[in-house]
């Protein structure tokens, strides 16, 4: 209960990013209220959804671009960030987020993550993170914990997870966050203020899996364990810090922001217009670019 | 007086063979010649044997012609390491370094007696003149000016434009080694004098090779997005549009792998703008999947293969055409992807300008096969009018159509449906790779699918009417058929014209749409024809197998085909032909007429 | 308690109006939501429970939205609904395949808990005499409503003891 009213009245409502489509999600998964947090902070930011483009890949997370009214693409397995760069390179004007599973994004997508870090598209990347293949019906994830037993490890996985947090931090994102819809406010709060960052954002969502996830990852163990990074006095512009408290992943669930660079680097996307700006005058018109060729 | 000369030349890297050859046909186009020069490397990055053969006409060049008028040798263990790719024969002139040691009448060549053969102290000579060894390929190319009266003076204004900023002392050692190799030449002349006839007009002429041609078509077209890995031979679309692209207001995105490249272009794409990306067979394979999804996505994409040989690895520098199956069946569910492949560096101006078209027209991904020796020869060519080419943009929606009404699948009677994209209010649509209904919805159903099925069909029948991607040569009642495509349809061409020659009465096809079959034009090529071959450079023959597959073939028609990196000869080609009409003639048919 | 950024202590009564005004309308969505959910994954009885209490949460809005319209008929808002996720309205995840309206009903008796809580925890801080007046009646209108709910709750027969999960179909993989 900190900020003061009267809030400032958003000219865009929740509801002007609701599609008519009805989730395939099970009552009860935790992309319902990841869903609800993304309409709240989209209306927020205050763009109309034409204006927004949102790429993801596929899994069950990955269906949340149609049930927002926002320009949506749900395309192939892992590869929603080289369609996103490509959009917002291509058309930088453009709002661009991107959503998918932990497998989508750090399995099959994986070799596409450290490079969209590194060149800092200004884009905001959203990973619904639940440790288990869900709509394949409850394989072993790169999240999943050593030792689970999923219908692919029936007798306990042998692998270490992947740590999605320590993953981006160490590629050098300039935003870095971890939510659950255990508290949907803060998630809010939570992707308008990595929709915002003017750089590639990464939001890392512990959103259980009803279905197949294990009961103390759904949401009322979450909001026994939780623990707020502001509570903690984190600094946010700290990033070994972030480093240090991103290692617990897996351990502990700290929500809140990891670390945010408070002196964003170029975006991708700004140099690429500043180098068409440099070199177009240069340009033969169209028409004669053959001229390039001719011997003289 | 000689109107076309096949020079080649091999070396190691360091002697700068091929470079002699870039400024000798960059000299002779500004003479007015027709000219074409291929190269050749060794598996070395940097200091391997290298060769190249640069033909010149006073006509249209349309291969890089058979058994070499000129082999030059600067030693002959890189010489015979290009084996076939250098044939030299009994009207071959043969120029070696003297040091090499081997007499002229033990060359390493047997069974062969060239025409003429000269020891020549090359580096001596480079050594004396330019008081560096180095400027060896100036001095051969100072021979080549004093024999065969060409490049010459030509050659120095390159040089002199080349090396403007390097300062007079390095121009004036290339000035004085070149002046070398000429006196050389006029002191030794041949018995036979092979001095090209000049041309009986000069008019401009572009210079390039089918990569960077691509390249600017794409940029013609108004390509504002490319997507891509580097992979050979295909690499230098990206570099020139890396060069170029910006100052029209797009971008390269060298990508960390073939799938982001492609998976770039689909977004670039799906945000409205006209977009590329280029491989060759093993990228092809890694870019497939997006290919479906930009299939069933209904969006705009032109990919360019420039193949090489295969397999996996395969040869990365070598040409073949076994892609085709790739090119046309790669793809899981039902696609129909249209392939076109053009057959020099000139078309692949127009064949770019047409994939850009066709894509966007049809709101579907379009396959370029280009080869590696289109892509990497360096052909003259007569200017392009670029007026006479249309340009196409996709079908957007009329604002009348925008709104919560709006289905970006329309069902139309085309089967075309208007496409908006992000930025556009009340365009809103969820694209997908899954199947969806006429709003983009997810579905699952049967009936929806076949209809969508149906409809993405319906949309690219237009195309096999496409009367103009077809080129037909020779007389069109000939009982004799060639059909080849890509860079052999040049063989073929040349085919044509000695068979011509021979009074055999023979007709050519080359088709540039490969895929879908042209069911029309093909039955109405193909009747009355007895005999025949479809050449290909693949092991299996793969033009001749889809044909077999769509349409009914004449049972004289056969598959001529090898694999990669064994050039076709036109006159192998026609003694093949007049086999085959032989053969028909022994088995009862009718026998095809022989004048 | 899903809610950020109010000062309760500042809270003025057309705020509170509008806060409560939300809340019903929040708490109506959801059971809209759950609704849904139990239609598409053919749980009708729950679906019937929850459209039944999307309803009386609408009701209630209905007359907190005239009694601000008569009070406050000009104002503008100037509250939003932004941070307001499940004071009333069940946790996004309360909902389950196959549930029970057993089940269903005693997500609903949780959320008039909940709510109950809310405004009994917001009057420990609320200095406006209107606004107390306000949340002491919907406070009391949560008692009402939870004695509702086990009203219902007491007519429905006890769920049997097997789980649905021992005789439903394996979920369907998908993509």
């Amino acid at each position: 209960m900190t900020l003061a009213m009267p809030a400032p009245v958003p000219t865009l409502q929740a509801k002007d990013f609701r599609s008519d489509l009805k989730p395939i999600w099970c009552p009860g998964c935790g992309d319902f209220g990841v869903v609800q947090a993304v309409y709240r902070a989209l209306a927020a930011v205050g763009r109309p959804p034409h204006e927004i483009a949102f790429i993801s890949g596929i899994g069950c997370s990955s269906r949340i671009p149609g049930y927002t009214t926002a320009y949506g693409f749900n395309s192939v397995h892992g590869r929603a960030l080289p369609i996103a760069q490509g959009i917002k390179i291509a058309h930088p004007e453009l709002l661009v987020l991107v959503a998918g599973g932990d497998g989508d994004g750090f399995s099959i997508g994986g070799g596409h993550v450290a490079h969209a870090v590194r060149r800092n598209i200004d884009l905001t990347y959203i990973v619904m993170d639940n440790q288990i293949y869900g709509l394949t019906k409850g394989q072993l994830s790169p999240t999943s914990p050593r030792g689970l037993k999923t219908v692919t490890s029936m007798y306990g996985s042998l692998e270490e997870p992947l740590n999605p947090l320590m993953y981006v931090l160490s590629y050098g994102a300039p935003f870095v966050a971890q939510g659950t819809p255990a508290d949907l406010p803060g998630l809010t709060a939570m992707l308008e203020e990595a929709i915002r960052y003017p750089g590639f954002s990464f939001v890392n969502i512990q959103s259980p899996c009803v279905t197949y996830g294990e009961e103390s990852g759904q949401i009322k163990a979450q909001k026994e364990k939780m623990k707020a990074l502001a509570d903690m006095k984190h600094d946010p512009t700290d990033r070994i810090k972030a480093l240090s408290l991103a290692q617990d992943y897996g351990r502990e669930l700290y929500t809140g922001v990891f670390f945010r660079d408070p002196n964003p680097p170029p975006t991708y996307d700004a140099l690429v217009k500043a180098r068409q700006a440099e070199l177009s005058a240069n340009a033969l018109p169209r028409q004669n670019i053959l001229d390039l060729f001719l011997q003289k | 007086m000689t109107t076309d000369l096949v020079i080649g030349m091999a070396g190691s890297g360091g002697d700068g063979i091929v470079s002699a050859g870039e400024s000798l046909i960059a000299a002779v186009a500004t003479e007015g010649y027709h000219a074409m020069m291929t190269k050749s490397f060794g598996s070395q990055i940097r200091g391997g044997e290298s060769s190249c053969r640069v033909r010149l006409s006073t006509e249209p060049v349309l291969n890089p012609g058979g058994t070499l008028d000129v082999a030059i040798a600067l030693n002959w263990e890189d010489f015979l390491k290009f084996g076939g790719e250098l044939p030299v024969g009994g009207n071959t002139i043969v120029i070696y370094e003297s040091k090499t040691g081997v007499a002229p009448d033990k060359l390493p060549l047997p069974g062969v007696t060239p025409a003429e053969v000269f020891p020549v102290p090359i580096a001596d000579m480079a050594k004396e003149s330019a008081k560096t060894d180095k400027a060896k390929n100036t001095v051969i190319l100072g021979l080549i000016a004093g024999w065969f009266g060409i490049g010459g003076d030509g050659v120095m204004k390159g040089l002199r434009k080349k090396l403007a900023k390097k300062g007079p002392e390095l121009l004036e050692a290339n000035e004085r080694a070149l002046a070398a190799g000429r006196k050389y030449a006029q002191d030794h002349p041949l018995k036979t004098p092979r001095v090209m006839e000049r041309p009986k007009t000069v008019s401009p002429k572009l210079l390039t090779d089918g990569n960077d041609m691509c390249g600017a078509a794409a940029i013609f077209s108004g390509c504002q997005f490319f997507g891509g890995y580097p992979i050979t031979p295909s690499t230098e679309i990206m570099q020139f549009l890396s060069r170029e692209i910006w100052k029209y207001g797009g971008s390269v995105l060298q990508a960390e792998d073939e799938i982001a490249g492609i998976g770039a272009a689909v977004g670039a794409s799906f945000a409205g703008k006209k977009a590329m990306t280029a491989t060759s067979g093993p990228g092809m394979s890694l870019k497939t999947e997006m290919l479906g999804l930009a299939t069933i996505a209904e969006l705009p994409l032109v990919l360019v293969n420039v193949q090489r040989g295969g397999p996996s690895t395969g040869l990365p520098t070598k040409t073949e055409q076994a892609d085709l199956y790739q090119a046309a069946f790669s793809a899981h569910g039902d696609v129909l992807r249209p392939v076109l492949a053009p057959t020099c560096v000139a078309d692949t101006f127009e064949i770019t300008v047409e994939a850009f078209n066709m894509a966007e027209m049809y709101q579907t991904p379009v396959v370029i096969l280009s080869d590696q020796e289109i892509s990497q020869r360096k052909e003259t060519c007569d200017p392009i009018d670029t007026s006479k080419f249309r340009l196409v943009d996709r079908l957007r929606p009329a604002n009348s159509e925008l709104g919560t009404h709006y289905a970006r699948y329309r069902f139309t009677e085309s089967g075309i449906s208007p496409i908006s994209e992000p930025g556009m209010p009340g365009g809103n649509y969820l694209a997908a790779g899954i199947e969806h209904n006429e709003k983009g919805a997810p579905i699952s159903g049967g009936i929806m699918h076949a209809k969508m099925n149906e409809k993405r069909f319906r949309k690219l029948n237009p195309i096999r009417t496409r009367r103009d991607l077809f080129q037909t040569y020779g007389d069109p009642n000939a009982p004799l058929a060639l059909i080849a495509w890509g860079s052999v349809a040049g063989v073929a061409r040349e085919a044509l014209r000695v068979a011509e020659r021979k009074g055999v009465k023979v007709k050519l096809l080359v088709p540039r749409l490969l895929y879908p079959i042209a069911e029309e034009f093909f039955n109405d090529f193909l009747s009355g024809v007895q005999a025949g071959l479809v050449v290909e450079q693949s092991h299996q023959g793969q033009l001749y197998h889809i044909m077999k597959m769509v349409l009914d073939l004449p049972k004289g028609l056969k598959s001529y085909a090898r694999s990669g990196a064994n050039p076709f000869q036109p006159a192998e080609i026609v003694r093949r032909l007049r086999e085959q009409a032989q053969a028909m003639h022994q088995s009862g048919d009718s026998m095809p007429q022989e004048e | 308690m899903a809610t950020r950024g109010i000062d309760f202590a500042r809270l003025s009564l057309k705020d509170a109006l509008d806060l409560a005004i939300f809340i019903e309308e929040e708490a109506k969505e959801r059971y809209e939501d759950f609704a849904s959910q139990m239609e598409t994954h053919h749980t009708p009885d729950s679906a019937r429970f929850y459209k039944f209490m999307a309803g009386n949460e609408e009701k209630h809005r209905a007359e907190l939205a005239e009694r601000r319209g008569k009070l406050f008929p000009k104002d503008p808002v100037t509250v939003s609904r932004q941070m307001l996720f499940d004071v009333e309205a069940p946790d996004t995840d309360e909902a389950r395949t196959f549930m029970t309206p057993r089940q269903a009903l005693t997500v609903a008796l949780r959320c008039e808990e909940k709510a109950w809580a809310f405004f009994d925890g917001a009057l420990k801080v609320i200095k406006d005499a209107g606004v107390k007046e306000l949340f002491t009646e919907l406070r009391q209108e949560e008692v009402e409503h939870q004695d509702l709910v086990k009203a219902e709750l007491a007519k429905l027969p006890a769920d049997d003891r097997f789980k649905t999960e021992d005789f439903e179909d394996e979920p369907v993989s998908h993509d």
